[in-house]
């Protein structure tokens, strides 16, 4: 198990998605967008930084191990984790926050996506990584990598907004 | 992404965060708007409809999905809950998590809003072990808290062996519905 902190049951309640994106409305309508990314930065660098550690001890191996224990945790979540010699490609085909504020009929807030890149980019970064998302809205495709100059950074117009 | 499996642990992590942006006015206001008035409208919508069935109807729904350790007592004029192994602080204790003060104040932070705008008084203790119990009744019956073991029996969180120890510091409340009504210690 690579997650830094471990609970008694095997999967999480889903009702706290409800919780996550009422969270970033409530920054996204109090403070705007920058607020929110700084949040989304703050978490990825603070509140992981045990994952970052452990990324940056044990390498894209750690990153594999992370996304599979996450996923598995994460109750709807329907999850590829493929890891090379120099990515890891998380292929999220049933993204269970998504699927369950779809199943409470919540508006859903249209960045939600977002968070995937800033938190993961701050989890990366902290670990000589970089992050990349392509898609949102309930399936996306996101990939692991040795952060490098030469790389093209992330287009957010690549994130789909969410919706209901 | 944020995960509902380690929620407890970045939700207490956010009471922080916005304590250093705003104060404590904002964390009051997070709770108040965003988990009362958004997340958990649900748990509003019950309990202000149907009372006390609804109060029995969403935390049997949560407290199960939780895998919590509670117990439910309904009689004339008041619904009481005792909650034995709470399982949002179990989860802080068991990882060494504490980022925010007090993290069960969020409790009667949403809880508090939602029994006001329902019409409900609430006289309440936790202990910050992961056990407290909470007793609702209308705003317009002056009773007060009931005495260890006479509402809930064998099943009264006060009396546990654990409940007040030397170390414990027992927040408490009476006729309350707002997180800074706690009771001087």
């Amino acid at each position: 198990m690579s997650l830094p902190y471990t609970d008694t049951k095997p999967v999480g309640a889903a009702d706290f998605y409800f919780a996550i994106n009422a969270t970033f409305r409530f920054l996204l309508e109090k403070f705007g967008q920058e607020a929110l990314r700084r949040y989304w930065t703050d978490l990825g660098e603070s509140y992981f930084a045990p994952v970052s550690a452990d990324w940056r001890a044990r390498g894209l191996h750690a990153v594999a191990e992370y996304w599979r224990d996450f996923f598995k945790a994460e109750p709807g979540a329907q999850v590829e984790v493929e890891e090379g010699s120099n990515e890891v490609v998380v292929r999220v085909n049933t993204c269970p926050a998504i699927a369950h504020l779809r199943h409470g009929a919540r508006d859903i807030v249209p960045c939600f996506c977002q968070q995937c890149y800033f938190i993961g980019e701050a989890m990366s970064a902290r670990a000589g990584f970089t992050a990349r998302v392509e898609g949102g809205n309930g399936s996306c495709r996101q990939v692991f990598r040795r952060a490098d100059p030469a790389l093209p950074p992330q287009e957010l117009s690549a994130i789909k907004e969410a919706t209901c | 992404m944020l995960g509902c499996y380690d929620f407890c642990a970045h939700y207490e992590w956010t009471f922080e965060w916005l304590r250093r942006e705003g104060g404590e006015p904002l964390v009051r206001r997070y709770w108040e708007e965003a988990i009362a008035g958004d997340s958990q409208r649900h748990a509003a919508e019950l309990i202000i409809g149907k009372g006390f069935a609804g109060m029995k109807e969403y935390w049997a729904h949560t407290l199960s999905e939780e895998a919590a350790g509670y117990t439910f007592t309904e009689k004339p004029g008041v619904f009481r809950s005792d909650v034995h192994e709470c399982p949002t602080k179990g989860f802080l204790l068991r990882n060494n998590l504490q980022a925010y003060g007090d993290y069960c104040d969020h409790c009667m932070g949403w809880v508090g809003p939602v029994m006001k705008k329902a019409g409900f008084v609430i006289h309440h203790e936790h202990n910050h072990c992961g056990q407290c119990w909470w007793e609702f009744r209308s705003n317009e019956n002056p009773a007060p808290a009931s005495a260890p073991g006479d509402l809930a029996g064998s099943s009264d969180v006060r009396q546990r062996s654990g409940w007040k120890g030397a170390e414990t510091v027992l927040d408490s409340y009476r006729a309350a519905t707002d997180p800074d009504d706690k009771r001087p210690n």
